[in-house]
């Protein structure tokens, strides 16, 4: 019993040696590709909160890349504390296979854990040579899209889904319709890029392909960043409603002790202050006031949800982008 | 300077050669690529390269004339159709450059990915090394490693005197130890090492440790428990090549939990435990024979960091383990020739209690290596039902000196030249002596439990030693270790053991 109690005094003087030399605190988002400006700023708008708040600094790293892989990396070991992905299914993985937070991660945050959204657009060249207006469009001969891949980016399979959704709507709901239009559409896309900002690069400063389907917060960035005379941002008549979600990947963040912060810093994301900076960056806020108030920046456009469509994540990803996966079959490289 | 005239007619000959044979001139297309790509939003070549509709009147006035004289010979029946403007072939032609410099471009950024997913790539297979520290499979970042290594040791034992039993002069394999190392999920470590030496097989090392918290690191398996110092130096690292007196009197590997860390910037090392129990120097049963349990503790200091001058090299700290012996086998003490020299008399069990206390410290600075460890054990016996508890002590100071130079510390030495006697290298060569003491109070014999004609219960022994690290793997060593018994009435008299033990090591992980 002296050995246990002397054991437990030895423990809480070193934890309280290692709290007086702790520095900054410091936390990883692992992210999709297209976020790296909204996070910096993000990061810095909270960085200055937290220390007013608390009187204590935070370091916060970003890392990015395509919202699979990215998820894969956590899973593989990538000590993120928290994440801040594409898609629901992409953190749903990190939960079922690395089990680094429950399963019902989703409810812990307001609005599915996603405060903010997004959709699918196009990006074509300046003066629209090829007349792009409407999903049926991307299926005309002679039209070059660019898209990412589906298997590893979670842009890609908003958009194959947002293609699909627009094929059922228009044909009454026949699925083997929407198949084959979303197998035309791919067999206009030459190059499969593993990310969004990759393929943006490809459309962009590579100059291939007509049309590039993006989110519509990378479109808008890069309508800011080439100009308005080099590029164009089409809004179709249907699209997907895209929820990027985020949460806390609690094993880690409790080993690293950050999960108060790691808290925080999500929470962050709905504040006035965080939704502002969100809406900045072409990503459509949740809060009512400011969506009114960056009302001009988005087009009216109708969305329908991948529960409405599709079942769910799960669904969607065991049909159409597991190996094998319908995907799989519509898209063969070189064909 | 050329006139539009000239233009006209030089457009015309070209007009005239692509439409009548559609070929891709690299001249051509190079031409219009250059002239027209930047204008083919207008849609009109003709409208880029002459601007003034009275420049276009006389470009269409000279097209005309031009298609009009063609000689026959051009109009052949590939001809394209005469309806064909020159306006949709400049189209039909900028169209064509267009696909092709798109083919160009897909082309080009299909291989600039299949290079990133080839870097990609090779940032997420695994690697594979094989160099002075061993054998390694790694994946990516470290997460999860593999090390295979091997602990070879092969001795030739020459007896000078008649020892303490049996002194047949031999060569035998002291220890053959294949030993796998390895990390998964980054913060757990695995390790598994049987021996096969000595004509045995047995399992010294098997556990998992997980390394979750900085400051407790939790060790689950069978290894050595913390209390001896030279026992919990690897045995490829010591300095002589058997350990002193007082490892005779600690456990040597047992199966338990341990926790341990080193702290503020190791400066504070610690660990404690809890274990089946095993008697002096053994390895165990891989199986508790009795509910009680050993506890064991070591804290050791190294208060100076290598940058701190002197005293850098200085470590002392305190091992101690307390338990029960009730149903364990009764240890054996083995003498530096590894003979057995101590057996208890039939009819002695072990049971009781037993305390082990462990002082020690090191000293290093440069060359210099000083090593010393006092050992004091009280254990519990019986016999005939009566349950004695009886002392036990050793000592031993060890001390030694590389010659050529290396840092002496308390792994082994990594030769500034390894052996290369043609190129000049003689590998790291060391001088070392041990003086050692063990001892058994008397009441081991007034209490019945040793026989005073065969077990001698007073050993002093002293070492000398040269080991050659011919590289960072392999080692050479030769020790002459002479024993004096005493304690016995006959045993008093008994002849010391004298003997040369060298040895030849190869140990990598």
């Amino acid at each position: 019993m002296k050995l246990t109690n002397s054991c437990t005094r030895a423990a809480v003087a070193l934890l309280a040696g290692s709290a007086l030399l702790a520095g900054p605190v410091k936390l990883l988002n692992v992210s999709y590709d297209p976020t790296r400006e909204l996070y910096q700023d993000i990061n810095a708008a909270f960085a200055k909160q937290w220390k007013a708040k608390t009187g204590t600094e935070v370091e916060i790293s970003q890392s990015h890349g395509g919202s699979s892989k990215q998820a894969r990396s956590v899973i593989d070991g990538l000590q993120a504390d928290v994440v801040t992905l594409g898609l629901a299914y992409d953190i749903d993985s990190i939960a079922e296979y690395a089990h680094l937070l429950p399963a019902n991660w989703q409810t812990r945050l307001p609005n599915n854990s996603t405060p903010y959204t997004s959709t699918i657009v196009f990006l074509v060249r300046h003066g629209n040579p090829k007349h792009i207006r409407d999903w049926d469009d991307l299926v005309r001969p002679g039209v070059s899209v660019i898209a990412p891949n589906p298997k590893s980016s979670g842009g890609a399979r908003w958009a194959y889904l947002a293609a699909w959704g627009y094929a059922l709507k228009k044909n009454n709901g026949d699925d083997k319709k929407a198949q084959e239009f979303v197998t035309r559409l791919y067999k206009n896309v030459p190059v499969l890029d593993s990310g969004a900002r990759g393929s943006t690069t490809t459309f962009a400063q590579r100059g291939i392909g007509d049309v590039l389907l993006d989110w519509e917060n990378e479109a808008f960035l890069a309508l800011d960043e080439l100009g308005k005379d080099k590029v164009e941002v089409v809004t179709p008549s249907v699209s997907i409603l895209a929820e990027p979600p985020v949460t806390v990947v609690d094993r880690v963040a409790a080993k690293h002790g950050t999960t108060q912060v790691a808290k925080a810093y999500l929470e962050f994301l709905y504040t006035a202050e965080g939704q502002e900076i969100g809406a900045r960056h072409y990503y459509r806020p949740r809060s009512p006031e400011v969506a009114a108030k960056y009302a001009g920046r988005f087009a009216k456009v109708q969305l329908f949800t991948i529960d409405e469509v599709f079942g769910g994540w799960q669904k969607a990803q065991k049909r159409h982008f597991n190996d094998g996966g319908v995907f799989d079959q519509i898209y063969l490289p070189g064909r | 300077m050329c006139s539009n005239a000239d233009n006209n007619v030089y457009l015309n000959s070209i007009v005239l050669r692509a439409s009548a044979q559609f070929i891709f001139e690299e001249r051509l297309i190079n031409m219009f690529h250059r002239r027209f790509l930047g204008a083919r939003a207008k849609g009109r070549a003709s409208r880029a390269f002459f601007p003034s509709p009275v420049a276009r009147g006389a470009m269409w006035s000279v097209v005309a004339l031009a298609i009009l004289s063609a000689p026959i010979s051009a109009q052949t029946p590939d001809t394209p159709p005469a309806a064909q403007t020159t306006d949709q072939k400049l189209e039909q032609l900028q169209q064509k450059v267009d696909e092709l410099d798109q083919a160009v471009k897909v082309a080009q950024r299909k291989q600039e990915l299949a290079e990133e997913a080839a870097a990609e790539k090779a940032k997420t297979e695994a690697t594979v090394t094989a160099d002075t520290s061993g054998f390694t499979i790694q994946s990516p970042g470290g997460n999860y490693r593999l090390k295979i290594g091997a602990d070879l040791q092969v001795d030739n034992r020459t007896y000078l005197g008649t020892g303490a039993g049996s002194d047949i002069d031999t060569l035998v394999l002291r220890r053959a130890r294949p030993t796998f190392f390895g990390t998964i999920y980054q913060n757990i470590d695995f390790m598994f090492r049987p021996d096969f030496g000595q004509g045995t097989t047995a399992i010294y090392d098997a556990y998992v440790q997980l390394n979750y918290l900085p400051w407790a690191n939790l060790r689950v398996g069978k290894f050595k428990p913390p209390v001896g110092l030279e026992r919990l130096q690897s045995d490829d690292d010591t300095t002589f090549n058997e350990r002193g007196l007082p490892s005779d009197l600690g456990p040597q590997r047992d199966i338990g939990y341990q926790l341990s860390a080193s702290l503020f910037k190791k400066r504070v090392n610690y660990a404690v435990g809890v274990f089946n129990g095993v008697p002096d120097a053994s390895i165990g049963t891989d199986a508790a024979v009795s509910d009680h349990r050993d506890y064991a503790a070591r804290v050791f200091l190294t208060p100076f960091l290598p940058e701190e001058g002197l005293l850098s090299g200085l470590g002392f700290g305190l091992g101690a383990s307390g338990g029960n012996t009730d149903g364990e086998a009764l240890p054996a003490f083995k003498t530096f020739g590894q003979q057995t020299f101590f057996t208890f008399v039939s009819g002695v069990t072990a049971a009781g209690h037993r305390t082990r206390l462990d002082p020690q410290a090191y000293y290093y600075l440069g060359a210099f290596g000083l090593l010393t460890e006092y050992a004091l054990n009280e254990e519990g016996f019986q016999k005939s039902g009566v349950r004695r508890e009886i002392a036990f002590r050793a000592y031993q100071v060890e001390v030694s000196y590389i010659l050529t130079g290396e840092k002496k510390s308390f792994l082994s030495p990594t030769p500034k030249k390894s052996f290369d006697p043609l190129h000049g290298g003689w590998g790291a060569w060391e001088l070392a002596a041990r003086v050692g003491d063990w001892e058994a109070e008397k009441g081991i014999y007034n209490y019945g439990l040793a026989s005073d004609t065969t077990s001698p219960r007073h050993l002093y022994e002293w070492v000398g030693g040269v080991n050659c690290y011919l590289n960072r793997l392999f080692k050479v060593a030769a020790d002459y270790g002479k024993t004096d018994f005493g304690g016995g009435a006959l045993n008093s008299n008994k002849l010391p053991e004298r003997i040369i033990l060298l040895r030849f090591q190869v140990n990598f992980i």
